[in-house]
């Protein structure tokens, strides 16, 4: 009996010691296309800019915001606690470390979602879980969290939890109370969309 | 081969490290089919919310631990864990009766007590048991090893906090055991 | 692929027959390592019966390097899965009182269940307190709401708060169980010479 337990004794660490090893494989593997179709169509992948503020505020450590945009944007007006990795930089300067690791749960930003969701599928593409596109994007983030839209005097009572919370953060990221910041010193790109109700969600 | 003194009347169990084993495999089959892991305390918290509010519904949705668990369309035991529990207590029933352990009634008590005395100390056990997994948002089931095994930081304080209590803690109370 | 049920792979119908087949091994495993009675799983504690350190730790470190392995090979998507909140004062505070609770039940309640299975009052007696001590919480909890709402980390897991990936963490239960399996062994050995049953 003692034999027995020393194999599988040995057999026990050759498996947890494979598991290291494994895990430093670092060549992208690709997903099957009907798999990568799939993920695509469910709308998941998108968290909005309520969820992306508490999470900041909260200190989650397993957020990581990565914004898409160009350099000189970044450098223009960032989130808090986001990194820079332009879609064109995706498979360059080891940035590709920055995904896959476990517990981590990764959040493209852009102007609106269009380039976040380019990302996306190219992160996806590379087998690659734990990605999320954060809904509307920077402009969506101006409208609910910098500068959240008072909810009419028949809104429902959630819509108005949401802007209790709205303004709580716009206070935390814009270090005011009841202060804008300076609007002309953001570039955001106003695009025309369909009436949606701003102050219950949506952009 | 083993020097153990074998008394006849000793109940047959599986090799540990085979149960072991196979629990393992069960929590990653778990893991795999329903994307969380094992439990227990949960059944019983729901247990106790049910029957709180079939006897006082107004008072449990008004407490503001019980009312979370309050849901208009479903009974709180209309839940995962209420089912995996019964299913423990069928698994365990069914084991016993394939190893001839369900008997009549009795009680396990170090030799230095008495049964009833045993029964006492078993309900405050339960009750201080209860009380910490409501803190530890699960027992050792669900908290310490299920939490663990999908590598959470909350499962491995739970596990390191009961184990680490009970060794600390467990010679002031050998009279109950040894 | 995996998770199947959240990823709709199988239905949502499903759920609670997969919860009674799934608590059925769960309870047979446990009962026929011989959790079902108190004296066992007690003896963790007093040297004479390491039942508990064996199978709890085999299950940790096979689930471990399994779901590594399952996350390597694609079968499942660790993000999906559900991570144990972590609320880091009252989970050290609730894992004291589990274990005092558990040295002087000398059950927990998983195995209470099957204790009770097979015939075993105490085990009765000690669910009873369960009830009874998570009852009594829900009564006192506005007391304490604030402080079992402290120390909230989110979900987070081992990776999350260290950045070692899980591998390591796996490799290093592994050894530590491993060395323990084999540390205890002497240490049983010992205990059982002056006892004359030890499995109860």
């Amino acid at each position: 009996m003692n034999r027995n337990y020393i194999f599988l004794t040995i057999l026990m660490i050759i498996l947890a010691a494979g598991t290291v090893f494994l895990t430093m494989d670092s060549e992208p593997k690709q997903i099957e296309p009907e798999e990568l179709l799939q993920e695509i169509i469910q709308p998941t992948r998108y968290v909005s800019t309520d969820q992306v503020a508490k999470m900041i505020i909260q200190g989650d450590p397993s957020l990581m915001l990565v914004d898409v945009r160009s350099e000189e944007e970044f450098a223009k007006y960032s989130l808090p606690r986001s990194i820079n990795i332009p879609i064109k930089n995706l498979l360059s300067d080891g940035n590709l470390g920055y995904f896959g690791v476990p517990g981590t749960k990764v959040v493209f930003i852009s102007d609106d979602d269009i380039k976040a969701d380019q990302m996306w599928v190219f992160v996806k593409r590379l087998g690659f879980g734990s990605t999320y596109v954060m809904k509307g994007g920077l402009n969506c983030w101006m409208q609910t969290i910098i500068d959240p839209e008072r909810p009419s005097d028949d809104a429902p009572y959630k819509d108005f939890e949401t802007y209790t919370f709205r303004k709580g953060a716009q206070m935390y990221f814009t270090g005011a109370g009841a202060d804008v910041p300076d609007a002309s010193k953001i570039d955001v790109l106003v695009r025309r969309r369909e009436k949606t109700n701003i102050a219950s969600g949506g952009c | 081969m083993s020097k153990d003194k074998v008394i006849s009347d000793q109940p047959k169990y599986i090799n540990p490290y085979l149960g072991g084993v196979l629990l393992g495999l069960l929590i990653i089959v778990t893991v795999f089919i329903t994307g969380r892991g094992l439990g227990a305390s949960g059944s019983i918290k729901s247990a106790v919310v049910t029957t709180s509010s079939t006897v006082a519904p107004s008072a449990t949705k008004a407490n503001s631990y019980m009312g979370q668990f309050i849901s208009d369309d479903h009974s709180p035991m209309f839940n995962w864990l209420v089912f995996e529990s019964f299913g423990v207590l069928l698994g365990g029933l069914l084991s016993g009766l394939i190893f001839g352990r369900v008997k009549k009634f009795r009680t396990d008590h170090g030799p230095k007590i008495t049964s009833k005395k045993r029964w006492v100390i078993a309900l405050i056990g339960g009750a201080l048991f209860g009380i910490g997994s409501q803190f530890g948002r699960g027992c050792t089931s669900g908290a310490a090893l299920s939490g663990s095994a999908t590598f959470a930081l909350g499962g491995v304080i739970v596990m390191f906090g009961i184990f680490g209590t009970g060794y600390v803690i467990a010679y002031f109370f050998r009279k109950l055991w040894i | 692929m995996g998770p199947l049920i959240p990823n709709g792979i199988i239905g949502e119908g499903w759920d609670f027959v997969i919860a009674i087949l799934i608590g059925i091994a769960f309870g047979f495993i446990l009962e026929a390592a011989g959790f079902s009675s108190s004296r066992n799983l007690a003896g963790v504690f007093y040297g004479y019966n390491f039942v508990v350190l064996r199978v709890f730790f085999t299950a940790l470190i096979v689930a471990m390097v399994g779901l590594m392995y399952f996350d390597y090979f694609g079968w499942l998507d660790l993000s999906k899965i559900f991570i144990l909140p972590t609320y880091v004062t009252p989970m050290i505070v609730g894992g004291v009182i589990m274990g005092l609770g558990f040295i002087l039940g000398g059950y927990c309640p998983g195995t209470s269940f099957t204790g009770i299975a097979i015939g075993k009052l105490d085990a009765l007696f000690f669910t009873i307190g369960l009830y009874v001590g998570i009852f009594g919480f829900s009564l006192a909890f506005p007391l304490f709401e604030g402080f079992y709402d402290s120390g909230a980390l989110g979900n987070v897991t081992l990776t999350d708060v260290t950045g070692i990936p899980a591998s390591y963490f796996a490799l290093a239960f592994t050894i530590v169980a491993l060395a323990a399996f084999w540390g205890t062994m002497v240490i049983e050995k010992r205990v059982r010479k002056n006892m004359k049953q030890y499995k109860f």
